[in-house]
């Protein structure tokens, strides 16, 4: 790398967190803005599905490995810091620490035998260890079972992340979550392992015989990214108040999750943010505005737009700004 | 996205009609009463878009009756809107759950926030009415729970959640009752078979039994396959004896003289649907929601909340064979006892409680 190049390098990521800071500043203010609480729950989703699909990008977009399981991660978030706030009074502010641990620790679970295998391979693991959570869930006594676990409104408290009216507060829950789950990102992607990443994700053999340790680089990026999701759960299970297996394990979730950073952007800082500030708000409004005719149409239509998205823009939303992935990758050299 | 109802487009009309009329005669014409918006939540799409669309009928149904002309023998029958709100109408609002607990709520939120619903009816499973009652009772805005029947829900502690229909509980509270027949059917040497099974399973156990010539003096199912047609179709001769438990009972029109009419009524709107357990309750639920607002003579949350508390509607002004509506500090209908019914004579006949019975047990099965 020469001397110019690190020094482009480092003049876009310093505008990239200057960008950020502003961002945060926007959406500290916009919330007040919002006048109704409809709209500001529409903020919650697209801050949840931003951080959990920035969460997804650290190991589907930089590392290259697709994961279709991040449900797993979630719903582990989501029940340890449930099962801790009901069963033993532990807030979940806490809790979810506790959470992302727990899912941190899943994707490594995941990824010791998984990432020894290549390619597709890989991504159809993840959907089975994804099932196979639902259904040990789905069975488990003592987590509910099938039917689930509610969450008992105690009192109005930040401790315990528990408001009578939950959308104005949980609109600053989730801008924090998904800003760190973004400076994370930030960080990661300028640090050894945000390179080694890009490398394995090009070519792994390649990187390996020019050093780069491919194993544990997939298993770093593995216990970040289902950290970042069970964060996400426990806050989800917290905003929502009731937790059942589809909704917390489900396979569509895992989808979900991916899609935003797929539409937006692979493998950049910006892709997960954009993609869910376009999809999340297209799928409630047009439920909201035709779910209620019945047929379906809302869902022809979300889909119908993802469908075309991924034709005219496969590089992703991000590549209509011109802006390219961290460190002049992926975004590029895919398009 | 908002349903008219065909009454409502009516309404319009009248309302028109009005409007030109106070242009001549000054303002002594009062306006109509504005509508009453009432939110459903249902699955509209998805694995169980075809029950949260025979839902829709069912609720229309009770619309169509409590604002138009149709005339039926039940508490708010004879149409023509809310007496005491001077003949408002019920607008029926639906929002579609795609039987997601999440969009269940942020819909019910919607519909709350946005349309200014009143009450909010759904929602079919469980899991999407725990959100939507959470969300009612922080908004205070009643909850009616038609058809969901975890018992947890009446025991979360909100006082925005009325149900009802009876819970998996109240059928349970109901076996001792069966418990004295089965005692019955033990003095006479009987022997009692009590399946709970999906449809293939009730076929292939039905079959099995005729094919090794076992012959149990009385099936007692709960529900559920038993009860399909499918079942019926299926094993013909070999269902006559069958009991199942039910919420609901078609032939109870002796004693509930609107079904037939009300019956008629979803038919045409479900092309060729009768009324089951789910939409009868459906349709009651309305009932239930539509006679508080009138007797609230308001649409201000307390005073729906008031007015639900207090209901009390005799078994006979309703559609169902329950002794009738009072609810409990938790929400719970006490009076919404369940049904015992035989399949004699090629039809199914309510055997149990007595008053709305239209047949005796017979202690055989098969033919």
């Amino acid at each position: 790398m020469t001397g110019a190049a690190a020094h482009t390098i480092e003049t876009r990521r310093r505008t990239q967190l200057l960008v950020g800071a502003g961002l945060l500043v926007g959406l500290i203010i916009l919330p007040v803005l919002i006048p109704s609480p409809y709209w500001r729950g529409l903020m919650v989703l697209v801050l949840l599905y931003a951080g959990l699909s920035q969460g997804w990008n650290v190991l589907g977009g930089y590392c290259g490995q697709i994961s279709l399981g991040h449900a797993l991660y979630f719903g582990l978030g989501a029940y340890t810091s449930t099962l801790l706030f009901t069963r033993l009074g532990i807030p979940p502010t806490i809790g979810l620490f506790a959470g992302g641990a727990l899912g941190g620790a899943a994707a490594l679970l995941v990824g010791w035998p998984c990432f020894r295998l290549s390619g597709h391979y890989y991504a159809i693991a993840t959907l089975v260890f994804g099932l196979i959570g639902l259904l040990l869930v789905e069975n488990w006594d003592w987590v509910g079972a099938a039917e689930g676990i509610t969450i008992p409104f105690r009192q109005q408290s930040w401790i315990d992340l528990q408001f009578r009216i939950a959308v104005l507060p949980f609109d600053y829950a989730m801008l924090a979550y998904a800003a760190l789950a973004w400076l994370v990102a930030w960080l990661v992607e300028g640090s050894r392992w945000g390179f080694y990443w890009r490398a394995v994700k090009d070519d792994s053999i390649a990187s390996r015989s020019l050093g780069v340790r491919v194993f544990p680089s997939k298993m770093a990026a593995a216990a970040i990214s289902g950290a970042i999701t069970g964060v996400g759960g426990a806050l989800y299970a917290q905003y929502i108040g009731f937790i059942d297996p589809p909704s917390t394990f489900g396979l569509s979730l895992s989808v979900l999750i991916a899609l935003p950073a797929v539409v937006g952007g692979v493998g950049t800082l910006w892709g997960p943010l954009l993609g869910a500030a376009v999809l999340i708000p297209v799928q409630q409004i047009s439920i909201a505005k035709l779910g209620g005719a019945a047929g379906g149409v809302d869902l022809m239509i979300y889909g119908g737009l993802i469908l075309v998205l991924a034709l005219v823009r496969p590089q992703g939303l991000i590549s209509l700004f011109g802006i390219r992935g961290a460190a002049g990758d992926a975004v590029v050299e895919n398009g | 996205m908002t349903i008219e109802t065909p009454a409502v487009g009516r309404r319009t009309v009248l309302g028109a009609a009005v409007g030109a009329a106070a242009l001549t005669s000054g303002p002594a014409l009062a306006a109509a009463p504005p509508d009453i918006l009432v939110g459903a939540v249902y699955p509209l799409s998805g694995n169980a878009a075809p029950i949260g669309n025979d839902a829709r009928v069912a609720l229309e149904t009770a619309a169509a009756i409590i604002n138009g002309h149709h005339d039926v023998p039940m508490l708010l029958g004879q149409g023509g809107g809310l007496p005491a709100l001077g003949g408002a109408k019920i607008k029926l609002i639906f929002a579609d759950s795609q039987n997601s607990p999440q969009i269940a709520q942020s819909e019910a939120e919607r519909l709350i926030t946005q349309d200014k619903v009143v009450a909010i009816i759904g929602s079919y499973t469980s899991a999407t009415a725990v959100t939507i009652s959470q969300i009612c009772n922080r908004y205070e805005v009643p909850y009616i729970s038609a058809e969901n029947s975890a018992p947890s829900l009446s025991e979360q502690g909100l006082t925005w959640f009325f149900r009802p229909s009876p819970t998996d509980i109240a059928y349970q509270a109901s076996t001792p009752s069966l418990a004295v027949e089965a005692a019955r059917l033990r003095a006479a040497n009987a022997d009692v078979l009590m399946p709970s099974s999906y449809t293939n399973d009730a076929i292939l156990l039905v079959r099995s039994m005729h094919n090794v010539g076992y012959t149990p003096k009385a099936i007692m199912a709960q529900d559920a396959g038993f009860i399909d047609p499918a079942f019926i179709a299926a094993v013909g001769p070999l269902a006559e004896g069958v009991m199942s438990r039910s919420s609901y009972a078609s032939d109870a029109e002796k004693t509930r003289p609107a079904i037939p009419k009300v019956n008629a009524l979803y038919k045409s709107g479900t092309k060729g649907k009768d009324l089951d357990d789910l939409s009868a309750r459906e349709f009651t639920a309305l009932q239930v929601l539509a006679d508080a607002i009138n007797r609230a003579g308001s649409t201000k949350n307390t005073a729906l909340q008031a007015a639900l508390k207090t209901t009390d509607i005799p078994g006979n002004q309703t559609i169902m064979p329950w002794k009738g509506i009072k609810f409990d500090a938790t929400g719970q209908n006490i009076l919404g006892n369940p049904v015992i019914q035989q399949y004699q004579h090629g039809a199914w006949h309510t055997i149990f409680p007595a008053d709305v019975a239209t047949a005796d047990a017979i202690w055989t099965v098969g033919t």
